[in-house]
């Protein structure tokens, strides 16, 4: 026996596994061997120290806690037990319903589909009318009117007509948007800004305010392409109230001729 | 009523007979608990390791095959959660204080000599401590947890004489470590 198996053999030396033979042979070696002897002995030693060092115990919560997380735990796995037997009749029903003819079976997806589609539209539109979108679009309306009355201002014809046109976009204009576009009808020096304020009062004309406007814009008029825009918007609207002034433009010798035809048969049209 | 073997309890739980686990967490919590204790020195921490191993042993149950030695398989799973654990605070070691061991001496010893030997299982520990974790596992594992050799080498996947080696140079180690303590503490 060499020093490298006394060392290997060390670890059994201490813990007593090791049969006599063997313990005889470890001995004799260390009778010859001092540096392994005083290995043994030193390494022995604290082997015996660490046996002096006693068990501790764990808090009683320990037990507790193990007891409620197995209970837990069993519950758990019942339920994953009977989880499966529910599902499996369900998916037998569903395989009942499901056709076997794939001619069938595209009817269903498309049905299904239709369906998709009716429930997606419907709740699009409830969506829409949600008071988040609701205040959306009324921000989104004044930024227009904003963009508008703005636009209106500007020196450039080409602005003002781009004014003309948000004015267009909002939905329902209000008072103010309505009067700015009655004042360029008025006011504005370029025939065609004129022009087009007239077109974008159309859709108003219903309103109180701007059929007074156009009525009182029908004596200030000048030129005679709003002239006649103007008379063609009154005719359009029915407004019966126009006809007085239709009569003075029709009889007034200042007035462009074409201008008095059409006024003529505006009268004619409105009686 | 004889008691069944560890083995023969854990193929039952295996089988399907869940709540057996509790006849093995009787008999082994306590073991677990110090062996936790003695890697990490920390009883909190020892208590959620012990916790972790029972329930890992339920979630592996399946991979427990019949024939297969239970202390070597627990100290397995055991040490996979010490790892893990580890690896998840990024420490060897939870240090703690020495509050961790609360009975420290044998009662029966003279005040005297109680004191000294307080004094030295308090050397021993911190000796323990500063043994690399390799180390104190397998010194642990052999001197502690009372595992024979060959099931040290299944927990550790490695042949019988490398975990002798392994012992033989624990102890060498822990030695150098408790000389250098007592010297400090003699000067």
């Amino acid at each position: 026996m060499n020093c490298d198996d006394v060392r290997d053999q060390l670890p059994d030396y201490w813990t007593g596994a090791m049969d006599e033979a063997a313990k005889s042979a470890m001995q004799s070696h260390f009778a010859s061997c001092a540096a392994c002897r005083a290995e043994s002995e030193t390494l022995g030693a604290i082997w015996k120290k660490l046996g002096a060092i006693p068990e501790e115990r764990p808090s009683r919560a320990l037990r507790a806690r193990f007891e409620a997380t197995l209970e837990a735990y069993v519950q758990g796995l019942r339920q994953a037990e009977r989880g499966p037997s529910t599902r499996e009749k369900l998916d037998k029903w569903l395989v009942g319903w499901w056709p076997r003819e794939p001619v069938f079976q595209f009817g269903f997806a498309m049905a299904f589909l239709a369906i998709g589609l009716l429930v997606g539209y419907s709740l699009t539109r409830n969506t829409q009318d949600s008071g988040e979108v609701a205040r959306l679009r009324e921000e989104v309306q004044h930024t227009r009117e904003l963009v508008a009355l703005s636009l209106l201002q500007e020196q450039s014809a080409s602005e003002r007509l781009k004014g003309v046109d948000w004015s267009i976009r909002v939905p329902q204009p209000d008072p103010q948007v309505l009067s700015a576009l009655l004042r360029t009808v008025d006011y504005d020096q370029n025939v065609n800004v004129r022009l087009a304020a007239l077109d974008a009062l159309h859709s108003s004309a219903s309103n109180e305010m701007v059929r007074q406007g156009l009525l009182q814009s029908l004596q200030r008029q000048t030129s005679p392409l709003v002239q006649i825009a103007l008379i063609d918007l009154l005719v359009d609207i029915r407004d019966k109230d126009a006809a007085n002034s239709l009569k003075g433009l029709a009889q007034e010798s200042g007035v462009n001729p074409e201008v008095r035809v059409r006024a003529d048969w505006a009268l004619r049209q409105l009686q | 009523m004889e008691a069944q073997p560890d083995q023969a309890v854990m193929l039952a739980v295996r089988d399907g007979d869940v709540e057996q686990i509790g006849v093995l967490f009787e008999r082994h919590h306590r073991m677990l608990f110090n062996f936790f204790l003695r890697l990490t020195a920390n009883r909190g921490l020892s208590e959620d390791l012990v916790q972790d191993v029972f329930f890992r042993m339920l979630k592996y149950r399946q991979t427990f095959q019949a024939g297969t030695n239970f202390t070597s398989w627990m100290y397995q799973i055991a040490r996979n959660a010490h790892i893990d654990q580890a690896r998840k605070r990024r420490l060897e070691v939870v240090p703690d204080d020495e509050a961790a061991w609360d009975s420290v001496a044998s009662a029966e010893a003279d005040p005297q000599e109680r004191l000294e030997q307080a004094q030295e299982i308090r050397l021993l520990r911190r000796a323990l401590d500063r043994l690399p974790l390799e180390k104190r596992e397998v010194l642990v594992l052999s001197r502690f947890q009372n595992l024979k050799y060959s099931e040290i080498a299944e927990v550790l996947g490695c042949e019988v004489g490398a975990v002798k080696v392994r012992v033989f140079r624990a102890v060498r180690e822990l030695g150098q470590i408790f000389l250098e303590l007592s010297g400090e503490k003699a000067s």
